[in-house]
């Protein structure tokens, strides 16, 4: 493949896809668009994009989050310091204790597994993993090959 | 305003329809795309209207949209295309054309951009996507690599298969137009 060649035809086709006029859109496009934004225009203003709302009602509504962010954070800061708080925090303590317990108990099946590997013959272990790999192979293969027939081109 | 916006839609409509349908290669789907770009120009059609850059910003916001929707419902395309490493592409049934000789007369009267533009329309999406992104969007190959998460070696051997499968499309005519005897 020369590079004199991989130019010229470069060059060429360039030359074709520019010179290529525009595509005429169908003529219903216009219709469609106009349909759908008379369509837009019947929602109701709070079914519209926030952008598109009344300046007004922008403003309401920014006033009205913003309070509620202020009401959310002196809430927190209020609950901190009540005795619920205090009772909350120590049952969540509980909850996590025994969390604790299950990962411990993972962390000893865990060893076991690992015990019982090591006594089994490298050769049956390393068999059982090229098995594993040629299961995995072979359906990806098949759902290759699948995916392949079904979008195929007809 | 209505009717501006229809005078407006009436200049650009070719153009975002031609970007769309290059890309996805499917009349429907480009008119559903167009329609979505013609609703995002309306929402700022106060700014667009007088605007010299509105059918700059109407073409890059119908390239985003092909795009995305190409990766929304064909993300199986580059995978598949980079197991199939190219065999998918000429496995690809070729478009029925005449015979050199024929085409070469049939090409002299009929419309020749015609064909291009069925050829074109006829590549699989890994070659036709970064060949129209290169060719007619004007895009670099690094540009396209990103936008399309593919590396750059993949999309530099893409467009070329596209030229090649596109020369052997067009038939003799590019052949001699370019002085070329390659048939590779």
């Amino acid at each position: 493949m020369s590079l004199d060649y991989d130019k010229k035809l470069e060059v060429e086709i360039d030359r074709e896809l520019k010179a290529l006029p525009e595509i005429a859109a169908p003529a219903t496009l216009i219709a469609r668009v106009m349909a759908s934004i008379e369509l837009r225009k019947a929602l109701p203003w709070f079914r519209r994009a926030w952008h598109t709302w009344p300046t007004s009602l922008q403003g309401l509504f920014l006033i009205a989050m913003l309070t509620l962010f202020a009401g959310i954070c002196f809430g927190g800061w209020e609950a901190t310091h009540t005795a619920t708080f205090g009772l909350a925090v120590h049952k969540l303590g509980g909850w996590f204790s025994s969390l604790n317990a299950i990962v411990t108990a993972l962390n000893a099946l865990a060893g076991v597994i690992v015990a019982m590997i090591k006594q089994i013959n490298s050769a049956v272990l390393i068999g059982v993993l090229c098995a594993a790999g040629l299961s995995y192979a072979l359906f990806l293969a098949l759902g290759t090959m699948y995916v392949r027939l079904a979008f195929a081109k007809r | 305003m209505t009717e501006q916006f229809e005078t407006f839609m009436r200049n650009y409509q070719n153009m975002v329809y031609s970007t769309a349908l290059r890309l996805v290669a499917n009349s429907a789907e480009a008119e559903d795309i167009t329609q979505e770009v013609f609703l995002k120009a309306y929402e700022r059609f106060a700014e667009l209207k007088d605007s010299p850059t509105a059918g700059g910003w109407l073409r890059t916001v119908a390239r985003n949209m092909s795009l995305n929707h190409l990766s929304r419902y064909r993300a199986r395309w580059s995978f598949f295309s980079e197991l199939t490493s190219g065999s998918q592409e000429e496995d690809a049934p070729e478009i029925e054309f005449s015979a050199p000789p024929q085409l070469d007369e049939e090409l002299a009267h009929a419309d020749h951009k015609l064909l291009v533009e069925e050829a074109l329309q006829k590549l699989p999406p890994a070659q036709r996507v970064p060949l129209v992104l290169y060719h007619i969007e004007g895009l670099k190959y690094e540009e396209i690599a990103g936008r399309l998460k593919v590396s750059l070696g993949k999309v530099k051997t893409d467009i070329f298969r596209a030229r090649e499968a596109l020369r052997k499309k067009l038939g003799a005519r590019l052949g001699e137009e370019m002085g070329l005897e390659h048939n590779a």
